[in-house]
């Protein structure tokens, strides 16, 4: 099918292009017109169950759907006569006749389609007066996804999500007319790493995750968009968090990971592991300076980056390459990388800067990748050879260590690293997380994860993606960016440029 | 324990298959053959007819699910079915059906105390100048006269 | 010729056999059409004898088998509808039980002239325990080298399969008969793309009636002029007519397209018994409007039961008697139809089944008032808007019943 050739139509007067093969929907999408829809994905081929985007097309007796209507030269749609707008409430009206008043304790409330439509489509009084069907309300799917069946309005697009998508087909829809119901066979639930994206794909609250479920409520929801930095693939996502009020002031909480679309890299998904992702924003952070000579006490960023510097130049220069380590990792991105590179490699003259990363596991065959850092591609182009550094030879000649992120002990155990790190004077840890190599540290330093900072970052196929910050850091956490900066200047590397602290 | 069809019913199944240019179409015919030996399609049956056909257990399921004729659960030894559909309402379905139930002790679920018959309504047989019909095991009864309903389960009472 | 030899339904019950169906003259138009036809002619005879589909649609078979693009090298397949689910329909049980070698007839022909390789007869599962001739009459065929490969001798070649329903009055709906030769449930498919271009195993597929293709040797062995004259100019053939209800003859009545319904039910079927009158007849099977006694002058042809709002479908006549309450009657088919939804779209899946609920609260005498307006509201919110003609086939009987009856049905809430 040659999507090249253009057509022209109108949609409620407006003259429109559209490639061949676009269908109704889509073309009045881009003619910024929305029509209603539940069971319509773009990922799939038109289902036509919900009915509710039936749309005039000029000279055809019926309505239409505007989700398999392929759009046809000089073809003329109309999307909102009176013929139309009763023919939505229709199926508004019956899907809520068997529909349960959920909406007060329903997670998917200001973000539901059914309540989006009724607003703007329906606003009829209810004319059922008959015993609704009653049905399992929380059924466990798998992979922490709830099922409510009374709120299910079949529109199949998570069944043929996991038939289409995924491959896994793990839902199916059993009995026929108003008994017919959507659920697992016996024995295999949901198990794959996409099981996510149901229930972003669920018009209504029918599949919900357990994890979000009563936790808050949609309109709370701040929305930034960022990428996922849980692997090579990238994938566009949103971090959706919570700070202040209806927490507490200070408060900050991230409630949900979803997917953006993004057609170059995740189309409309994104798998498990990213959305699992959330809990890591939240828990176990470091938030403040440490020191070890003085616990408790607070530190300030001037202090600590000058005791760094101060260690560092301590080093007569021609013997900094032997004595000064420096061990990151691949989630800085490409602007911390660079100037990582300025600092470490042109500033102090050392020859090889190690990296420690979260070690790499099983591609799944989409987009979770093997590598399960997001900016590896990075690390090369800012000329630097990733390698882990040995211990021992670190123990035997290094006087000040540098080390970013805490992943280290995904590659040598605790005892070994604390061996090493005794025969260090001077350590200095950049962490996210609180961890068992805080206490070995001279200062520990608390750091912003990818979330919370700016910038790009080069996926697995070499695109580059910038992006900007998603949540707000801890109070007083900053990135490796601020800190490279003001590490610089304390070194005296950044003569003529602005101060970056 | 898993379930395994008959020789016979074997053989009957492979012929069914190779009728067909996809083997998953079978579906229909394979489920009759073992529910017409079985008397039902068990969740064994559900996962021995998957493998098969080279589909899942779950489309098993939607299928079984979807058509009437399909038991997942044996009913009686002896079904009947009483069709309530216009024709046969108009002369004297109802009062058929009150009339059976009644005779045959027949439980919310349809079967008799004794487990021996299964009592269900069904929609139009396509019967229907033989109004009001049944079918016992499948096989057509009609016009059935209080009398005839009667005789019929005597009949049926009959043999063992 | 014998009149006989042209009955559809014929009347000796014990000449369904080959040798029977040779003697009248069987099998000759077959011959005739794939040893000494062109497919495009014989598609162009079917075509010009307009005979309309009698399952229930009444779309032209001829023209229904013009959409299949003509060669290639792609299977193409021939769905025979046997899965007669209309209430009031058993014409094609008795086609399948005494004429299965006149169906099988019209089925080399057709098979012939779109091109087809291999047929799937779809019976509902109903009738497995008469499919026992139909069975036989495929074996016969084959054993005389009417099907199978080499058809008359030549390269044509028709392989035959029946197929069993297992109780869905949808598979009767065409695409949802494909998905359940498919191994799959029924429900309907969205049209386009139509079956002719992807149909069966997502090949050009033809589905046709049984009483339709029962009717294609005669087109071809006596031409189309002659079928024309058998019924109305612009409507030719017979039809069987299934009467069934309150009257004295139920029973199976092959007349002439046209014949007026007052006729077929006076003087075929000898009316309603002693002291009943005619209070409505439904006259195409439950899903054809139901008609008042006034209405019953009618012309059983597919335009004039139009005309008169309502459907010829599957000439299944029910007839019903003044003691009979309209309630009862909109009590079956509103049960009936939320029984047999599929399911799948929103206004049949959720309309039947709220129809059904108001029909059967006011069945146990709590109906209120509004309950007609809003059956008739909730049958035109399904009305065209449905993924199915099921939605239509469910909303329009149900409506004319709350119209036309609704006096008695606001006397019957009222109590």
């Amino acid at each position: 099918m040659s999507g090249t050739e253009t057509v022209s139509l109108k949609i409620d007067d407006r003259t429109v292009q559209a490639p061949e093969g676009t269908n109704v929907l889509k073309a009045a999408e881009l003619a910024g017109i929305s029509i209603p829809h539940f069971c319509y994905h773009p990922a799939f081929e038109a289902e036509g169950n919900c009915r509710m985007c039936l749309v005039e097309v000029e000279g055809l007796p019926k309505l239409d759907l505007a989700c398999s209507t392929v759009v046809k030269e000089g073809m003329t749609v109309r999307t909102s006569t009176p013929r139309i707008l009763q023919a939505r409430k229709d199926v508004l009206e019956f899907l809520l006749a068997e529909h349960p008043l959920d909406c007060p304790i329903c997670d998917k409330a200001g973000e539901c389609k059914l309540q989006e439509y009724y607003d703007r489509y329906g606003l009829f009084a209810g004319r059922f007066v008959e015993a609704k069907e009653k049905r399992d309300k929380k059924v466990a799917i798998g992979k922490g996804l709830l099922l409510d069946r009374e709120r299910c309005i079949l529109c199949t697009r998570c069944v043929r999500f996991l038939r289409k998508v995924t491959g896994t087909d793990e839902l199916g829809v059993f009995e026929r007319g108003v008994r017919a119901e959507i659920g697992t066979y016996d024995g295999v639930p949901v198990d794959n790493n996409y099981s996510g994206n149901l229930v972003d794909i669920c018009p209504v609250g029918a599949i919900t995750a357990a994890d979000f479920r009563f936790k808050t409520r949609a309109w709370f929801l701040k929305k930034g968009p960022t990428v996922c930095p849980r692997c090579g693939r990238g994938c566009a996502v949103v971090v959706e968090s919570v700070s202040g009020y209806p927490l507490g002031e200070k408060q900050r909480r991230v409630f949900r990971i979803r997917a953006r679309e993004n057609p170059a890299v995740n189309g409309w998904w994104i798998c498990d592991l990213g959305r699992a992702g959330r809990r890591e924003i939240d828990e176990n952070r470091q938030v403040r300076i440490t020191r070890k000579s003085a616990p408790g006490e607070q530190v300030s960023w001037e202090a600590a980056i000058e005791e760094i510097a101060g260690r560092i130049l301590g080093i007569p220069q021609a013997q900094r390459a032997a004595r000064i380590a420096v061990v990151l990792n691949s989630l800085l991105t490409c602007e911390e990388l660079a100037l990582a590179e300025k600092v470490f490699a042109k500033g102090l003259g050392l020859p090889g800067v190690y990296f420690a990363d979260p070690t790499p596991g099983e591609a799944d065959g989409f987009l979770l990748t093997g590598e399960r850092v997001p900016n590896a591609r990075g690390v090369l182009e800012a000329g630097f050879s990733p390698r882990l550094p040995n211990l021992d030879a670190l123990a035997a000649s290094v006087e000040v260590l540098l080390v970013f992120g805490s992943h280290l002990l995904e590659h040598f155990s605790e005892e070994a690293i604390s061996r090493a790190l005794a025969g260090i004077p001077s350590k200095f840890l950049f962490s996210a997380y609180a961890g068992p190599l805080d206490r070995l540290a001279e200062v520990v330093f608390p750091i912003a994860l990818p979330a919370e900072k700016s910038g790009t970052y080069i996926n697995v196929d070499g695109l580059r993606q910038t992006f900007g910050r998603s949540v707000e850091p801890p109070l007083g956490v900053v990135s490796e960016r601020e800190i490279l900066g003001c590490l610089a200047n304390g070194l005296g590397l950044n003569r003529g440029e602005p101060d970056a602290c | 324990m898993s379930y395994v069809p008959s020789t016979a019913t074997m053989q009957k199944i492979e012929g069914m298959i190779a009728l067909y240019p996809e083997r998953s179409a079978a579906l229909l015919p394979v489920l009759r053959a073992i529910q017409e030996e079985s008397g039902c399609v068990s969740p064994e049956a559900e996962v021995w007819v998957a493998e098969k056909l080279g589909i899942r257990p779950i489309r098993v399921r939607e299928v079984l699910s979807f058509y009437t004729m399909f038991r997942r659960k044996p009913a009686g030894k002896t079904t009947i079915q009483v069709c309530r559909n216009l024709s046969c309402t108009l002369d004297g379905a109802e009062d058929l059906i009150g009339f059976l139930r009644e005779k045959l002790h027949a439980g919310p679920d349809g079967t008799t105390p004794d487990g021996r018959i299964t009592l269900e309504t069904v929609e139009c047989l396509g019967n229907c100048d033989h109004a009001p019909c049944l079918q016992i095991d499948g096989v057509d009864h009609g016009p059935v006269t209080r009398d005839r309903a009667a005789a019929l389960i005597e009949e049926l009472e009959a043999h063992e | 010729m014998s009149e006989d030899a042209v009955r559809l339904i014929p009347a000796d019950d014990s000449s369904w056999r080959l040798e029977a169906y040779l003697r009248r003259g069987g099998y000759e138009a077959a011959r005739k059409a794939v040893t000494s036809m062109v497919p495009q002619d014989v598609v162009a005879e079917v075509r010009r004898a307009g005979i309309r589909g009698r399952g229930g649609a009444g779309f032209p078979a001829g023209l229904k088998w013009s959409f299949v693009p003509q060669g290639g090298t792609a299977p193409k397949y021939l769905c025979v509808n046997a899965d007669e689910g209309e209430p009031g329909t058993f014409k094609d049980r008795a086609i399948l039980v005494r004429n299965p070698h006149q169906l099988l007839e019209g089925m080399i022909i057709a098979a012939f002239g779109v091109g087809i390789g291999k047929a799937f007869i779809y019976v509902r599962g109903e009738y497995d325990r008469i499919a026992g001739r139909l069975e036989e009459a495929v074996a016969e065929a084959q054993s005389k080298g009417f099907l199978g490969r080499a058809v008359f001798g030549t390269e044509f070649g028709l392989d035959v399969v029946i197929h069993f329903g297992a109780g869905a009055y949808i598979c009767g709906e065409e695409t949802a008969l494909l998905e359940s030769v498919e191994g799959r449930r029924g429900q309907p498919r969205l049209k386009p793309p139509f079956p002719a271009v992807v149909g069966l195993f997502r090949s050009p597929t033809v589905i046709n009636n049984v009483e339709t293709l029962v009717n294609i040797p005669l087109i071809i062995g006596r031409g189309a002029n002659w079928f024309l004259t058998r019924g109305l100019p612009k409507d030719g053939g017979t039809r069987i007519f299934g009467v069934s209800g309150a009257v004295r003859r139920p029973g199976l009545y092959e007349l002439p397209m046209g014949t007026p319904l007052r006729t077929i039910i006076e003087t075929n079927a000898g009316g309603p018994p002693e002291g009943v009158a005619i209070k409505a007849v439904v006259p195409g099977g439950l899903s054809a409007p139901v008609l008042r006694p006034d209405e019953l002058d009618v012309p059983m042809d597919f335009d004039s039961l139009s005309k008169a709002g309502s459907m010829l479908g599957s000439a299944g006549v029910i007839v019903i008697g003044d003691r009979t309450p309209i309630l009862d009657v909109l009590k079956v088919t509103a049960r009936f139809y939320a029984h047999e939804s599929c399911g799948q779209c929103t206004p049949c899946r959720l309309g039947t089944s709220w129809i059904h609920k108001i029909v059967s609260r006011m069945a146990e005498g709590r109906g209120r008032a509004a309950d007609l307006d809003l059956i008739r509201d909730l049958a035109d919110g399904m009305k065209g808007q449905t993924l199915c003609p099921m939605g239509d086939a469910a909303a329009l009987p149900i409506h004319a019943l709350v119209s036309k009856f609704r006096d008695e049905l606001e006397q019957a809430v009222s109590q």
